[in-house]
């Protein structure tokens, strides 16, 4: 039994070449050579921008006082578009194994930077304004947070095999329950239980009709928004108008780690917030370890990637996929809780597709925990920006950066078709022979 | 374990696909099932496994009636079965695959790694099936995932082992070791069933050989039982063994191949300078041990997979890199050694599957609508043609035999004009009469001038079809060497021999 070990070729591993990288390649320099010209060289030589650290959250006061930082809007800028175009040609020369999406992602945020700068440069059309970044940073956070929830829920279930679009509707109604619970007995705890049961029966109905009776998953998932869109207008309607006190000032008070949040620019962002926030940590840490580490994790990954071999060796599948749909959606269900919480209160509609951008951090994640935070960051930044670059007075319309977060969801989604693989039989219906 | 099958039944819709098979295997005994295609070997086998339910009858193990309601309670009930469509996870390690249903597991039900390699790398020591315990399943060629599928049911020891076709992709050195394996096995009171279509196998492992056709039992007989006689047994008519063949008469060349590098899925050159070319009417036989970039340099003459440097010629004319479709339409016929994975839509019907190469032409598409008469009238020809065992044409490709499976595609790529074929372990899973079937078309082709390269690690196959023999090792042929030479030169040339030390 000598001559039968596999061969070990003598030539060294190179990398191997991805014509996607190329193209992603071509979209990163792009970026940069656009911030280069009208973020850099569209800033006067003499404009300045002044960015501030501290945080204008009322709540705690700021222990520390760190000063305001002046810089020179056109040459930061000209450099962030510099630095963005060698990572592009980079991508297209060499053409990287791994990693370009990370790439993307940091040419992405250098040209939300350069946005910003440019947007509140002096002289320039809003004079005075000053940028604040810790302020940006806490105000994205909520809605990165938000996305991750979906997209952790999205994990859950397409590892097991059930694709799961409806995160939109499962916010909806996790927000509903949770914005009736948290306000008749102002107690969170309750509100995030109301919200995760609420996920739950969700859950349970996705799970029914996908794996009981094999229906379109995708179907199944359009029909649950729309319901849920449907009746939450419907409750809101016939429930919360008459009765307002259902619905009042449930916003979440922060819980401030000791020290910790005293940490100039980062400590407010990362500890001084609502406990939706650190409970979101506690889960992404859970199911990354759950998934990749545990034996729980090894067998639903098998059974959403080759269900015949998982129940070959004993491994239930229905069973499986049950338990991590109901789970999965009653996360969502939270993540509505968690939204809900950070506006103080339900409104019709106000989720506005962030659940379907959720689904796209999966992706962009690819379908991993630590993955859908990097996603999340990114995508809660843009869409946070969007929202609120209408205070500077810039020359662009509202409803066209309204538009900017689902703009680099596309780009992102598009430049990752055929590079990332969901699981094998995502979204395949599993009969037992 | 003592294991008996008393009058099980096993319908698909109103097809029966076993018809009251009683069957016992003794403990320390090697059962051999031996049937045609289609017999119903591997359903009977799912049934012992648990997998499938059947309609009537019931197994006794050990003097119990037990009914098993899915396959984990078979296996916690000692039984084991290497599948023939192997159950592995593309995208996990060996390893992983190996524990899978059986993780060893520490304090929070962490996966314990080490134990789980160090275990596997014990057990492949222990059976001589030699695996890297972290390589991903989808980048290991056939050989090597079979290997882990033999490990995976040897490391849970099994009291009754279920075999259903390990065989078809092992080399012959593995295929020795494996019965020595099984040897053992049943030396140590453990109880084997062994699916084969070799009857060579059969003869030299088997103690009892049974014969199943058409889902009945023909009868069981000693291993001393000629292979003939076998045949006879399981087809119910002669089929002569080898084929006689023509001298070739070989013409202009077809296909050439000038100094190709191709990578493998992590970027190691596996084709590593190959140079080799095939005339119009000859049939050249590529020999090697799986894993020596046989794999590759077929996904690189199919427009599958990127070529680093080196051309490739068909008639003359540049096709390096040329897509896949533009690749068919240069004449190209491509029998893919995974099946599953790269010859069929598994979703699809037989009568869609005998037509994905030539979707879009006449007669099978008109003006941009496809003609189902054609796709029907097509199929029913290839199923008789080739005897493809299918309830009807339109029944989806997955629910046939693996036998059957590989007969569409051999068919679909036989069935038009070709420049030239490429065919890896055509006749992969074949009972015997399919086997000459298949062999005679092959070589009628080249008596009317197609060109065909044949990717074989079975010596039989290399030298009953072969008029040249090309050898590959790590990447590189060896030496191109005439039908006659003998055995032991090819395989001492499969080793890495040239063919001038190697005829010293
Ligand atoms: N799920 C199914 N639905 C319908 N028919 C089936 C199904 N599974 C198997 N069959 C039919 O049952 C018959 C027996 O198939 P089986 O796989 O047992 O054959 P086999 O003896 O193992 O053949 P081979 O040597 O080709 O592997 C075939 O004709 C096949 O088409
Ligand atoms: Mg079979």
């Amino acid at each position: 039994m000598t001559d039968l070990a596999t061969p070990t070729p003598s030539a060294a591993p190179k990398v191997i070449p991805v014509g996607r990288t190329r193209v992603i390649g071509y979209i990163t320099a792009g970026l940069g050579l656009f911030v280069l010209l009208a973020f850099g060289l569209g800033s006067s030589g003499n404009a300045h921008s002044v960015l501030t650290f501290t945080p204008v959250n009322t709540s705690t006061n700021a222990p520390w006082s760190i000063g305001a930082l002046t810089v020179l809007t056109r040459y930061w800028n000209m450099a962030a578009g510099l630095i963005a175009i060698a990572i592009g040609v980079h991508m297209i020369v060499r053409r990287p194994a791994k990693g370009a999406m990370v790439r993307f992602g940091v040419a992405a945020i250098l040209f939300l930077f350069a946005l910003l700068l440019w947007a509140g440069r002096d002289p320039g059309p809003s004079q005075g304004l000053h940028v604040n970044l810790t302020s940006i940073l806490i105000g994205s956070s909520a809605l990165a947070m938000v996305l991750i929830y979906g997209a952790l829920s999205g994990i859950m279930c397409e590892r097991a095999g059930v694709v799961n679009i409806a995160i939109e509707g499962q916010f909806i109604g996790g927000a509903f329950f949770g914005s009736v619970i948290a306000s008749t007995t102002n107690n969170f705890l309750l509100a995030t239980l109301a919200g995760a049961v609420a996920g739950a029966l969700l859950g349970l109905v996705l799970a029914f009709l996908s794996l009981r009776y094999l229906s379109d998953q995708i179907i199944v998932g359009v029909v649950l928004v729309t319901m849920m869109s449907s009746l939450s207008s419907y409750l809101n309607l016939q429930v919360l108008s008459p009765y307002p006190n259902l619905n009042t000032g449930n916003l979440a008070s922060n819980i401030a780690i000791p020290l910790l949040y005293k940490i100039p620019i980062i400590g407010p962002v990362f500890f001084n917030q609502s406990g939706f926030f650190y409970f979101m940590i506690v889960l992404v840490s859970l199911i990354s370890f759950g998934l990749f580490k545990t034996r729980w994790g090894l067998r639903v990954r098998a059974v959403g990637e080759h269900p015949k071999a998982a129940e070959s060796v004993g491994i239930n599948v229905i069973r499986t996929r049950y338990i991590n749909v109901v789970l999965g959606v009653a996360i969502a269900g939270v993540g509505g809780v968690a939204f809900m919480a950070s506006q103080g209160a339900f409104q019709v509609g106000y989720t506005s597709g962030l659940g379907y951008v959720a689904l796209a951090a999966l992706i962009f994640g690819r379908w991993r925990p630590s993955g859908a935070v990097s996603a999340g960051v990114l995508f809660g930044i843009s869409a946070y920006l969007a929202l609120n670059l209408q205070t500077y007075n810039i020359p662009i319309s509202t409803e066209i950066l309204g538009m900017f977060p689902y703009l680099i969801t596309i780009a992102v989604v598009a430049g990752l078709v055929g590079r990332v693989r969901p699981p094998a039989a995502d979204g395949q219906p599993y009969k037992r022979d | 374990m003592r294991i008996e099958l008393r009058g099980i039944t096993k319908r698909f819709g109103s097809f029966t696909a076993n018809d009251r098979i009683d069957l016992v295997v003794e403990p320390g005994e090697i059962h051999c099932l031996l049937g045609e295609n289609g017999a119903g070997k591997s359903t009977l086998m799912n049934v012992i496994f648990g997998q499938l339910q059947p309609e009537e009858g019931e197994i006794v193990i050990d003097g119990e009636t037990i009914k098993f309601a899915n396959s984990g309670e078979a296996v916690r009930r000692g039984i084991g079965m290497v599948h023939q469509h192997f159950m592995l996870v593309p995208v996990f390690s060996v390893a992983e695959n190996v524990v899978l249903g059986f993780e060893p597991t520490k304090s929070f039900d962490r996966l314990d790694r080490k134990k789980a390699a160090d275990e596997i790398r014990r057990v492949s020591k222990e059976y001589g099936l030699e695996v890297n315990p972290d390589a991903v399943i989808e980048e290991l060629p056939v050989g090597l995932q079979q290997r882990v599928e033999i490990l995976k049911a040897l490391s849970q020891d099994a009291e009754l082992l279920i075999l259903d076709e390990p065989t078809a992709v092992l080399t012959p050195q593995e295929i020795e070791a494996l019965m020595a394996i099984m040897r053992s096995l049943a030396k140590a009171g453990k109880s084997i069933l062994f699916i084969t279509h070799k009857l060579k196998e059969v003869r030299a492992v088997g103690d009892v050989i049974t014969v199943i056709r058409q889902g009945r039992v023909v009868g069981s007989v000693p291993p001393t039982t000629s292979e003939a006689e076998l045949a006879t047994m399981m087809v119910g008519r002669d089929v002569k063994l080898t084929v006689t063949k023509e001298a070739a008469a070989p013409g202009d060349e077809v296909l050439e191949i000038r100094d190709l590098v191709v990578r493998d899925d992590r970027g190691l050159a596996v084709v590593n300078g190959v140079t080799l070319n095939v005339r119009a009417g000859e049939i050249m036989a590529l020999a090697g041990v799986q894993g020596n970039g046989q794999t590759e340099l077929v996904e690189a003459l199919a427009g599958m997979r990127r070529i680093e440097s080196g051309t490739i010629t068909v008639r003359g004319r540049d096709v390096t890199n040329n897509k896949p479709r533009e690749m068919l339409d240069e004449g190209l016929g491509h029998i893919p050694e995974d099946r599953q994975r790269n010859g069929l839509v598994l979703s699809m019907s037989v009568a869609d599957n005998l037509v994905l190469n030539t979707p879009r032409r006449a007669p099978f598409a008109r003006r941009g609508t496809r003609n189902l008469d054609a796709v029907e009238q097509n199929a029913r020809q290839q199923v008789k043609d080739f005897d493809i065992r299918t309830t009807s044409t339109r029944e989806l490709v997955s629910s046939l035999s693996g036998g059957n499976q590989q007969k569409v595609i051999v068919a679909r790529e036989l069935s038009r004009p070709l420049a030239f074929l490429v065919a890896s372990q055509p006749t992969r899973g074949l009972d015997v009469g399919s086997i000459e079937y298949v062999h005679r078309q092959i070589v009628n082709q080249r008596n009317e001038g197609l060109g065909v390269l044949i990717v074989s690690s079975e010596l039989d196959e290399v030298f009953a079809l072969g008029d040249r023999i090309a050898v590959m090792h790590e990447g590189r042929i060896t030496g191109v060497v005439d039908a006659t030479t003998s055995r032991e030169t090819i395989g001492l040339m499969m080793a890495g021999a040239s063919s001038q030390s190697a005829h010293d």
